[in-house]
């Protein structure tokens, strides 16, 4: 068993607090991303599981035991670093070997677990070499190896493919999410790619300025953020976000729009309400480009300033009172800047948000 | 909750057992220097008291009045002394800096056959003892009638300065990519130029830190000063130290007046120049 | 027009090899004859006096010699030794400290600015048994009621020149390898603490590792540097009393000034410039083996 609770965990550092009161339960075997814009408390979370940074105020539980103020050693997990933190004196072996080394384990037991985490990872092949004759990739899973030779009841990972290359970064991405199924340990990955988050994760946890956002499945977090913030940061092109007030169910946007409130909002707007209008580009399509036969549709004329061509889809780049919206369109065709189009918005899709709290206006 | 608050005693333990320790180290750093400075400002009867004087009781500057006044106790020229090492420190200095650089330089930006054995040999005549070096030297300069003269020893201290300068600076040097005085030979210089307007500045911080442990060398050397040098007209202030040492009786106020005299320009450069000299030392050796 | 012309890095080399010849080598070779005469200071023709090895078996034979020779090793042994180590303690200790280190750091230069001239008279002074601080000290709390002869004891004026020794000379230890400290990255050592290593097995398999070259490249530094204590032995001592404590430089310095014996002085001269380079080359050899375990290479 080993879930790991967090309990109003509170970091400071001198006067400036940088994590406020995060709550936050991992279930055994889960797969948790961390996730957010630099700066906003995730890697600091992860130290302060993993001992690295002592906590300033709150309780941290790994398996029913409070770890608070025990030293890293005492806590029996293992963590891969962004630089992969390899000992450069060492060989691969040496370094996969070190942790069981150091815990006085039997030479045949040590040999037995480096070879299987060797043979998993498939680093058979360079065992004596030292770190600095390996390419990225390859460092990259020796510190993986490192750390499931251990059998940790949790693994940590903060950033370990930001080093990495484009191709390299999706294959080790893949390779992380099988060894996750092979293992079967609690894992906390913390990441700055909305990407990574979505295909590896069972839940996300998306944080910013040292608050949880909101935490929920991959799924959840994509279909009804919890706010402006999380609209924009998951998924890719950010969510398209305009202003508005509502009158008479109707929303007047800037630029002088009208659409409808969404009927899965009409319960919970009032008249004369702020509001945000969120909707992605997949929902924002030019009119006969493959919408959904049945749905509350809007109608909006718009002038395309850029379009994108991307091989099976199209972006397109339009704006409303100056505001970059983007669109998509699917079998592609040639659309020339300057064109004017008609566009579809799937209201059913839309999201709505309280313009002073950003929060969602979503009933549940 | 039993564990973590015994892991919470013993890292608190440890950090004032740390505090405590460096507390001591630092003590036991500062207090002979601090009480050279303080009995230099007491009287000879309360430095020589029994049973001893703990808290002064009449501070004064007798000693440094008399130092400067030139007579006073044993009338030691301290003047004189501090003109002369000032004189040959100032200009050994930049000579030494002056020829470092072109040989760091070398070493830094040329390939060469036997570089490296070049560069061993340089560094190893720094190895060679003062005294051992200073019993031919002395003969070498009594032929050439170099012996007690300024510019004797301005020679002496510059071959004993470069080759750590050429270490410095090469190191420094290193660190600047090659490709800046390139992009500057592109845009129109002569090498020279190149070396003058854009590497230099670049490296003029480790060549003043170099240039600070050649003076500081300089300015504390005593071995080989204290052979080639003889009279007032050339003796250097760590040579003249001894001059309140007589047969039997020493003017410990005399010479701690002396001492602060001599630590004082050596403690103003060395810290305007800490944080470059340890990098200096370090890139030297780490990167070389 | 094709003039011969000196290759740069050599035209730019020149100024330090002549100066160098002119200053060491020069002198160094006429010492080396030198040791192969009966040169005595006073009589010059003596200089054309060629004796052969004599010098060096009289000085093999000399007991003087060889008890002044043991005692700098051992002295230049324990010193550096001890000054390594509690470097390397003062080092890790300021690295710990967050706040104020600066300050920390600056106090730590202090010794370094002063003479080993100055060094020996400040810890003569100390040590002195009539108005010495430590004296006094151990006066004053009751822990002795004589004065301790701290520079006249054969044994205790041994220890009082280690203390002045390693009190000059522990700081370029401790700010070497501080500066190896702070070029340790962070993430092996929090690595080795999350594959559960101890602050002792961290700072010994990972940390010591990486300081090596560090402690190295101070050790190479110090021992180009030795014959600084002889600046502080003269003055403490000056060898004495009675060759209680003469060291190797000491022995060479009477010998030449006071006896006049030069060519003796010489012989045992070069035999103290193969200690320091044997010393010197010794560290270098170290350095590289460190610096290729890193993966640094040269």
């Amino acid at each position: 068993m080993a879930q790991v609770n967090l309990r109003n965990v509170v970091k400071r550092f001198g006067p400036l607090q940088v994590v406020h009161g995060v709550d936050l339960d991992i279930n055994d075997n889960e797969f948790v991303v961390l996730v957010g814009p630099s700066g906003c408390g995730k890697s600091t979370t992860l130290r302060m599981i993993a001992g690295l940074e002592a906590i300033s105020e709150g309780e941290i539980a790994i398996g029913d035991r409070v770890v608070n103020d025990l030293p890293p050693r005492h806590r029996n997990i293992s963590m891969v670093f962004q630089n992969y933190a390899l000992y450069p004196h060492m060989s691969v072996r040496e370094n996969l070997g070190f942790s069981l080394e150091i815990a006085k384990k039997p030479k045949a037991e040590i040999d037995k677990a480096v070879d299987e985490a060797a043979e998993i990872l498939s680093l058979t092949d360079y065992m004596d070499r030292k770190p600095g004759a390996l390419s990225g990739g390859q460092r990259q899973r020796v510190a993986m190896g490192r750390a499931i030779v251990r059998h940790p009841d949790v693994f940590l990972f903060d950033e370990p493919l930001s080093n990495l290359d484009a191709k390299l970064r999706t294959q080790m991405r893949t390779e992380i999410k099988k060894l996750h199924q092979k293992v079967n340990s609690t894992i906390v990955y913390v990441t700055h790619d909305q990407v990574e988050a979505m295909t590896l994760a069972d839940r996300i946890v998306i944080m910013r300025d040292g608050y949880i956002e909101q935490v929920g499945t991959p799924l959840e977090v994509f279909e009804a953020p919890a706010n402006t913030f999380v609209a924009t940061f998951i998924g890719s092109p950010p969510m398209n976000l305009l202003t508005g007030r509502v009158a008479a169910d109707m929303i007047s946007l800037e630029g002088g729009l009208k659409v409808a409130v969404p009927d899965q909002y009409r319960a919970n707007v009032s008249e004369g309400q702020d509001v945000v209008l969120g909707f992605r580009a997949d929902n924002l399509m030019p009119v006969g480009h493959a919408m959904p036969m049945e749905g509350a549709f809007a109608e909006l004329e718009m002038t395309v300033n850029l379009s994108e061509p991307l091989g099976t889809e199209t972006l397109l780049f339009t704006s409303i009172a100056d505001k970059e919206i983007q669109a998509k369109m699917l079998n592609p065709r040639p659309v020339a800047s300057g064109e004017k189009l008609s566009f579809q918005l799937d209201l059913t899709r839309c999201h709505l948000f309280d313009a002073e709290t950003q929060n969602s206006l979503r009933s549940n | 909750m039993d564990e973590n608050l015994q892991h919470r005693l013993r890292a608190r333990t440890v950090k004032y057992l740390q505090l405590f320790a460096l507390f001591i180290a630092m003590a036991i750093i500062c207090i002979p220097g601090l009480w050279v400075v303080l009995n230099s400002f007491r009287p000879t009867v309360e430095i020589m008291a029994k049973p001893p004087v703990w808290i002064p009781q009449n501070l004064s500057l007798d000693h440094y009045r008399a130092m400067f006044g030139g007579v006073g106790e044993g009338g030691v020229p301290v003047m004189r002394y501090f003109t002369n090492s000032l004189i040959i420190s100032v200009t050994s200095t930049i000579i030494a800096i002056l020829v470092g650089m072109a040989g760091g330089y070398a070493f830094a930006r040329y390939r060469f056959r036997g570089k490296a054995a070049i560069f061993i040999g340089l560094m190893l005549t720094r190895a060679v003892p003062g005294v051992s070096l200073s019993l031919p030297l002395f003969i070498v300069m009594a032929k050439t009638g170099l012996i007690d003269t300024h510019i004797g020893l301005i020679l002496v201290y510059v071959a004993l300065n470069v080759p750590f300068t050429i270490w410095l600076i090469d190191g420094f040097f290193r660190q600047i990519p090659a490709e800046l005085a390139e992009a500057a030979e592109i845009d129109g210089c002569t090498r020279w130029q190149a070396f003058w307007k854009v590497e230099f500045p670049v490296a003029r911080a480790g060549v003043a830190s170099a240039g600070i442990f050649a003076f500081l060398t300089s300015w504390n050397e005593y071995a080989l000063a204290s052979q080639l040098t003889r009279s007032t007209f050339s003796k250097t202030m760590p040579v003249g130290l001894r001059d309140f040492t007589s047969e039997f009786t020493i003017n410990w106020g005399g010479m701690c007046a002396l001492a602060v005299l001599m630590i004082i320009p050596a403690l103003i450069l060395t810290f305007l120049v800490q944080k470059h000299l340890i990098a200096g030392l370090t890139f030297g050796g780490v990167k070389g | 027009m094709t003039r011969f012309r000196l290759p740069a890095w050599f035209a730019l080399l020149l100024p330090a090899i002549i100066v160098l010849a002119a200053v060491v080598l020069i002198p160094l070779v006429l010492s080396l004859y030198s040791s192969f005469t009966s040169y005595r200071l006073t009589r010059p023709e003596t200089l054309y006096n060629w004796i052969g090895t004599f010098n060096y078996e009289k000085a093999a034979k000399s007991a003087h010699f060889w008890s002044a020779f043991g005692r700098t090793v051992l002295l230049l042994t324990i010193a550096l030794n001890l000054e390594m180590l509690l470097g390397l303690g003062l080092a890790l200790l300021v690295n710990q400290v967050t706040y104020g280190q600066r300050a920390l750091r600056t106090i730590m230069m202090f010794p370094m600015m002063f003479s080993p001239l100055l060094v020996g008279f400040q810890f003569k002074f100390i040590f002195n048994d009539n108005v010495g601080l430590v004296n006094n000290a151990l006066q004053s709390i009751g822990f002795s009621n004589v004065a301790i002869p701290w520079l006249v004891d054969g044994q205790l004026a041994f220890f009082s020149i280690l203390v002045a020794e390693m009190w000059s000379s522990t700081s370029v230890f401790a700010i070497l390898i501080l500066a190896g400290l702070f070029a340790v990255p962070r993430d092996p050592i929090e690595a080795a603490k999350v594959d559960g290593c101890t602050p002792w097995q961290s700072f010994r398999h990972i940390t010591l590792p990486y300081i090596m070259p560090f402690i190295y490249i101070a050790l190479a530094i110090r021992s180009l540097d030795v014959a600084r204590a002889y600046d502080i032995v003269q003055i403490m001592t000056n060898g004495g009393p009675a060759r209680r404590t003469e060291l190797l430089w000491t022995l060479i310095g009477r010998t030449g000034y006071v006896d006049a014996k030069m060519g003796y002085a010489n012989a045992m001269g070069y035999i103290s410039i193969f200690l320091a380079i044997g010393f010197t080359i010794f560290f270098f050899r170290k350095l590289n083996a460190a610096r290729a375990e890193l993966g640094m290479g040269g």
